[in-house]
């Protein structure tokens, strides 16, 4: 195979230049002339209440009030994998700051003015806040409908329950495997809720125009679920697909956030009642805190069974997940984490149990890494514990477990090409594994090493495909067009890689821009890591498609044998032919020109579409065998060098590696960029991030001053990214993606860097200074 | 968000044109840095009928040391005295103090007189002011007065100004020829934070020390108890471990979202090990430089 | 009731009439079409609505727009020289420093506050700079090798005069 030239690279961004100097725009820098209108939502002080009564009379009447709007303007359910949410809080509120109407107003000052004046009479509920609350022996139901949600047939909601979907894995007979184990340990960990923490907060603007066809443009992962989801919503007021268009700009950040539908939804609804006005509803920080996803909770129960050689026999998890108020897309994380909660091990019998728990809390969502974060947690914490308890160096038992290509996973299917062995040997030799950091004597200071694995698959439906268009320009320049978002991991720089080495456009002339629903061809949503692979493979069809219509041209065109032709620099070239240099530029708009004076071809214009044909979310319901929900798996292996002040239980970070399996690195600047940011990001939710809830469910820090992510002065002080190329067969140039894989480790290895260097076990997540310095103090006494 | 209330703004370029505006309105605010005011019009703890922007004042905007006192005007800003050859050469502890408030966004508007007028229990400049024996430099109708810090601090966001007041200044004595100083701040990371506690020790000449525990309580603490000990006594280890022993016992810390009270009571008793032990070296001419945490 | 408000705002003179209470980042993206700086969090703690005033870096949520009255205002549309961007907003691109974007014009206002007056900052000194502006994105490492790049090698990037990004 001939060596690359785009792909590979380091590529210079080519959103880059539209940053840095101020001319990219997010959804609140648009403009929309002086019509534009303001909406602020009255919220919900009670985690769970029923609504009595709502008067707006008052706030219509302030001056510059256009109108005000409540749930019974919208009683229409939606929700992405289950339908139970509503625009507009209905008959309940089921978490504090819930949305319960909506003030329209010509200003935002008026608009908020006039919000405070609405009165809405509650009769509280006793609010449910934990998961043990949730399960109790009769509990009180927050969704008592759930039975009769709609949702995707791959659920599975319990009835009468506030469990609205249980996920059961069973490879195997783990009660024969913990019978035949030396060891058999088990032990419980907390992680809480963590926040996104995106710099640009949610916002949309809609527009219902004066032809009855809405518009929104948001700060969105996810244009056409947007549209898809606001389509269903708003269906019973005549809407359909059609009549429905997004546009969504740059967007500031997205970490999982902003996919599928949170707050945007009310800009669509809210437009509809005043047509023919743009309405704008952009967050607020406290809002964005305690009114979009948040990551869920997780109590993890985690039973092992290994032998005196290190080799697991079982593992039992039971995930218990406070999944907030509405489900409609954290359930699918439950669903994710409990087909994969084992770890890239191999174990011939498992048993999982992911119960996925209505709390009235904010709705859990998806958040970066989609629920293996919280379970890496535990498990990575309790396979060193067990390690430790059989007297086995923590790297070389997971090195005689490591699952490898072919190895059959947790729900049946086989492990996908992996080098995750490679990552594990080289993360262990760049950390220093073995050997020990001595610090001086007199020094309050001690440091320890901990090791993690991990991996994930995109959590994706079966059919979620990706797909991409191609126009050239006449001066030989390429745009593509896609529905991909650029939330800051670059893919708009991959594509316009993929597509410059397929038809060596150079990337300084290929426009990859943000989408609008209308223009662009479709992509489910960017999440799951999946927009390399997926997009990737769309892009690189396209621009193949591309190249046939060229070869096709100058073979009818010029008779020249198509077998013998190739691209080269922007032009045609013939092996059978040296002298023959056709330049793109010539033809691509114009087509050819005959002797005659007719021209042959024509704009040339490239198609490529990516589904995979063979997931399928179809599986025993009580064994989850039989299903192919995962495309593929990514792994890799972390390790970190920590330094703690044992009178302070102060951390810092000399050194933190992480090697990753990618496939193929398309840009392994953009790669590094990932793996740097998501470490800063892990880390930041073991040593800083605290979510603090009041015993009536108030979020108590949604803002930055009490709820702490990383500043410049709290990175480690040397990030090592290492990575791993075994080549994905089904992924563009053999990549596969990262995105969201490099901060899943981030909380276990500082837990095992904690026990290595104090013997202390922490299993509850945050793991803050003071929570050390308490531990060490408490372990004095 | 923008503010929702109204109120009248006033730029006043002389002391008594300001004073004439506060006493001549109802509620009125005074504006420096704006880093607390403006957050506080936003969210309507503060509601004033107007607003009187000190800035234009030139004589506010000074640093001044003459006969061995330090003047700082109201309107400077944390940068500037980070930036002041004056407070370097001879008051470094309270550039290592400044450099920790905020970030350098904050530091270029917010004051020194702003944070004690807020007196917020956490405000980094009070137990440096306190340790200093610092006097507040007031206007009113009736004329100027000075009151010292620990009697202008009275409690959580409460100070002994006085309706139609101004405060113009703060005086600082230099406590010695040769003396020095730690401040020794705890957040909750490396980023800008508000303190959790903090200590700030003065070394003085012949064993002499002043020592105050800040953000431990509703005002900052002196705490006399232990100056009491480490007096005109050579600070052996033992001393010091005998001193930190008695911390717990001078100051009450509370538990809330930000810190437990456990923790700032062990925090405060090892920064005040570190800090004294710190500026005992420093004295002695060794010690950290200015501005290297301890913790 | 409104007052009439006159400043420069990147090297030109505006004049807009506001109420007393409007605060400055408003007026700036609201009223005068300047959308680079951004509210992130409006309490002042991300720094991502920061702006120059007379060359130094304040938070434009935390003032009101009357206090700039006469005074030189800068956002990054303000630090383009001929149509060039700084070198070291060249050095950012050349990095791939930058992944949403969205702190990008308050880390380059406060990276430019500090080779203002220090050339030759080391990691302490440039992470400090801009520890006022939270970035979710890239870990900061990027950033910070961007400006130590330029630091070092102030010919590799375009405009020749690496301290000449601010005008009062």
């Amino acid at each position: 195979m001939s060596s690359l030239k785009f792909v590979g690279q380091d590529a210079i961004r080519i959103d880059g230049k539209a940053k840095v100097s101020g001319a990219a725009q997010y959804v609140d820098d648009l403009e929309f002339g002086p019509g534009l209108l303001f909406a602020e939502i009255v919220e919900s002080p009670f985690a769970h209440a029923e609504i009595l009564k709502i008067d707006t009379s008052k706030a219509e009447r302030v001056p510059g009030v256009i109108k005000v709007v409540t749930g019974k303007d919208f009683p229409f359910s939606f929700g992405l994998y289950l339908q139970d949410r509503y625009v507009f809080a209905q008959d309940r509120v089921r978490f504090v700051g819930e949305q319960v109407a909506a003030v329209i107003a010509i200003d935002i000052v008026t608009a908020k003015r006039a919000a405070k004046l609405v009165t809405v009479t509650y009769k509280e509920l006793t609010p449910v806040l934990t998961v043990e609350d949730a399960l109790k022996e009769h509990p009180l139901l927050l969704h008592p409908n759930l039975k009769n949600y709609k949702r995707v047939p791959w659920f599975f909601p319990q009835a009468d329950t506030n469990i609205a979907h249980l996920r059961k894995v069973r490879k195997g007979n783990t009660d024969d495997g913990l019978n035949n184990a030396d060891l058999v340990f088990e032990d419980t960990y907390t992680v809480p809720r963590y926040a996104h923490c995106a710099i640009e907060t949610h916002g949309a603007v809609g527009l219902y125009d004066l032809t009855g066809r809405l518009t929104v443009w948001a700060a969105s992962q996810s244009p056409f679920t947007q549209r898809n989801l606001f389509a269903e919503a708003l269906a019973p007021l005549g809407l359909t697909h059609n009549d429905v268009r997004v546009i969504a700009p740059f967007v500031g950040g997205g970490f999982g956030g902003k996919a599928g539908v949170s707050m945007e939804i009310l800009a669509a609804a809210l437009a509809t009642t005043v047509r023919g006005n743009p309405v704008k509803i952009i967050w607020s920080r406290a809002q964005e805190f305690y009114n979009t996803y948040q990551r869920q909770g997780l109590v993890a129960k985690t039973k092992i069974g290994v032998k005196k050689d290190g080799t697991i026999t079982a593992l039992e998890q039971t995930l218990y997940w406070d999944a907030g108020a509405y489900v409609e897309y954290g359930a699918n994380v439950v669903n994710a984490a409990g087909l994969s909660a084992t770890g890239p091990y191999r174990i011939p019998n498992v048993k999982i149990d992911s119960y996925c728990i209505y709390t009235n809390l904010p709705p859990g969502g998806p958040y970066r890494g989609f629920g293996y974060s919280e379970f890496l947690f535990g498990l990575e914490s309790h396979i060193n514990e067990t390690a430790k308890r059989i007297g086995l160096d923590p790297v070389e038992f997971r090195r005689r477990n490591a699952i490898q290509e072919g190895d059959i996973l947790n729900y049946g299917g086989h492990m996908n090409p992996s080098g995750l062995r490679e990552c594990i040997d080289k993360a262990a030799e760049a950390i220093g594994w073995g050997k020990r950091v001595e610090n001086a004597t007199e020094s309050t200071k001690v440091t320890g090493k901990g090791f993690a694995c991990f991996w994930k698959a995109p959590a994706m439906p079966p059919n979620a495909a990706s797909s991409a268009f191609i126009k050239f320009n006449e001066d030989g320049s390429l745009n593509i067009l896609i529905s991909a978002m650029e939330i800051g991991q670059g893919l708009l720089t991959v594509m316009a890689q993929i597509a410059a080495e397929v038809l060596t456009v150079p990337i300084s002339k290929i426009r990859v821009e943000v989408p609008d629903t209308d223009r662009n061809p479709y992509e489910w949503q960017t999440v799951a890591s999946h927009i390399t692979w997926g997009t990737g493979n769309a892009v690189k069809k396209a621009a193949e498609d591309c190249r046939e219509q060229i070869f096709d041209l100058v073979e009818h065109a010029l008779g020249k044998k198509r077998e013998d032709l190739y691209l080269e620099g922007e032009h045609v070239c013939s092996r059978s032919d040296p002298t023959f240099k056709k330049p793109l530029r010539e033809f691509v708009i114009n087509g050819l020109m005959m002797s005659d004076g007719t021209f042959r071809g024509g704009p040339i214009m490239g198609r490529g579409m990516f589904m995979p044909e063979f997931a399928s979310a179809l599986s025993d319901p009580e064994t989850s065998q039989g299903g192919k929900p995962n495309v593929h798996y990514t792994v890799g292996a972390a390790a970190v060098e920590l330094e703690i002040d044992r009178e302070t239980g102060r951390m810092r970070i000399p050194k933190v590696v992480l090697a990753v399996d990618v496939g193929k690195a398309i840009n392994p600047d953009l790669v590094r960029g990932q793996v740097v940011g998501g470490i800063v990001q892990g880390i930041a939710t073991v040593l800083y991030e605290d979510m603090r809830f009041n015993e009536k469910g108030r979020l108590l820090n949604p803002n930055f001053t009490d709820y702490k992510i990383p500043t410049s002065m709290d990175i480690p002080d040397e990030i090592i990214s290492i990575l791993v190329e075994v080549p994905q067969p089904d992924g563009p140039y053999g990549a596969r993606g990262v995105g969201e894989h490099t901060m899943i480790p981030a909380a276990p290895i500082i837990a095992n860097a904690i026990e290595d260097a104090l013997g202390i076990r922490i299993k509850s997540m945050p793991i803050t200074a003071e929570k050390v310095a308490l531990e060490i103090l408490r372990a004095k006494k | 968000m923008p503010i929702l209330q109204e109120f009248e703004y006033f730029k006043p370029s002389s002391v008594n044109e300001a004073l004439h505006l506060l006493s001549h309105y109802k509620r009125a605010s005074v504006l420096a840095g704006g880093t607390d005011l403006v957050n506080n019009l936003k969210s309507e703890i503060d509601q004033p009928d107007a607003v009187v922007d000190i800035k234009g004042i030139s004589g506010l905007h000074t640093i001044v040391f003459k006969k061995n006192i330090l003047t700082i005007g109201a309107a400077v800003t944390f940068s500037e005295l980070i930036a002041s050859k004056i407070i370097q050469s001879k008051y470094p502890v309270i550039a290592e103090a400044a450099k920790t408030v905020g970030s350098a966004g904050i530091r270029n508007r917010a004051t020194m007189v702003g944070n004690i007028c807020s007196a917020v229990a956490c405000a980094d400049s009070s137990p440096l002011l306190l340790v200093f024996q610092a006097n507040v430099l007031v206007q009113g109708k009736k004329g100027k007065r000075k009151v010292a810090i620990a009697k202008w601090l009275k409690g959580n966001k409460k100070t002994d100004l006085k309706k139609g007041e101004l405060v113009l200044a703060i005086e600082i004595p230099l406590p010695a020829k040769k003396y020095a100083g730690r401040f020794v701040k705890m957040g909750r990371y490396s980023g800008e934070d508000l303190a959790q506690a903090s200590v700030v020790i003065l070394a003085l000449p012949k064993n002499q020390f002043r020592i105050a525990f800040g953000s431990v309580g509703p005002v900052p603490m002196r705490a006399a108890a232990i100056e009491k000990v480490l007096n005109g006594r050579e600070p052996s280890p033992e001393l010091i471990k005998e001193a930190k022993a008695m911390v717990p016992a001078l100051i009450s810390p509370i538990t809330d979202i930000r810190a437990t009270k456990e923790y700032r009571m062990h925090m405060s008793q090892v920064m005040f090990g570190r800090g004294l032990n710190d500026a005992v070296e420093r004295f002695r001419g060794k010690g950290s430089d200015y501005g290297v945490s301890l913790l | 009731m409104k007052r009439k408000l006159s400043f420069l705002l990147n090297r030109r003179q505006v004049h807009v009439e506001v109420e007393p209470q409007e605060i400055l980042l408003d007026v700036l993206r609201d009223r005068l079409g300047i959308k680079t700086p951004k509210c992130g969090c409006d309490r002042g703690d991300c720094g991502s609505c920061s702006v120059l005033i007379d060359g130094k870096t304040v938070r434009s949520c935390m003032v009101l727009a009357m206090e700039v009255a006469g005074l030189a205002v800068t956002t990054i549309e303000g630090l383009l020289e001929n149509d060039h961007l700084t070198p070291l907003q060249e050095s950012f691109i050349h990095h791939n420093s930058f992944q949403c974007g969205f702190c990008a014009p308050g880390i380059i206002l406060s990276a430019t506050e500090l080779l203002e007056h220090n050339t030759h900052p080391n990691d302490d000194e440039i992470k400090e700079a801009i520890s006022g502006n939270l970035c979710r994105c890239t870990g900061y490492q990027p950033i910070i090798d961007a400006i130590k790049d330029l630091t070092s090698h102030p010919e590799s990037f375009n405009r020749t005069d690496v301290k000449k990004e601010v005008k009062s």
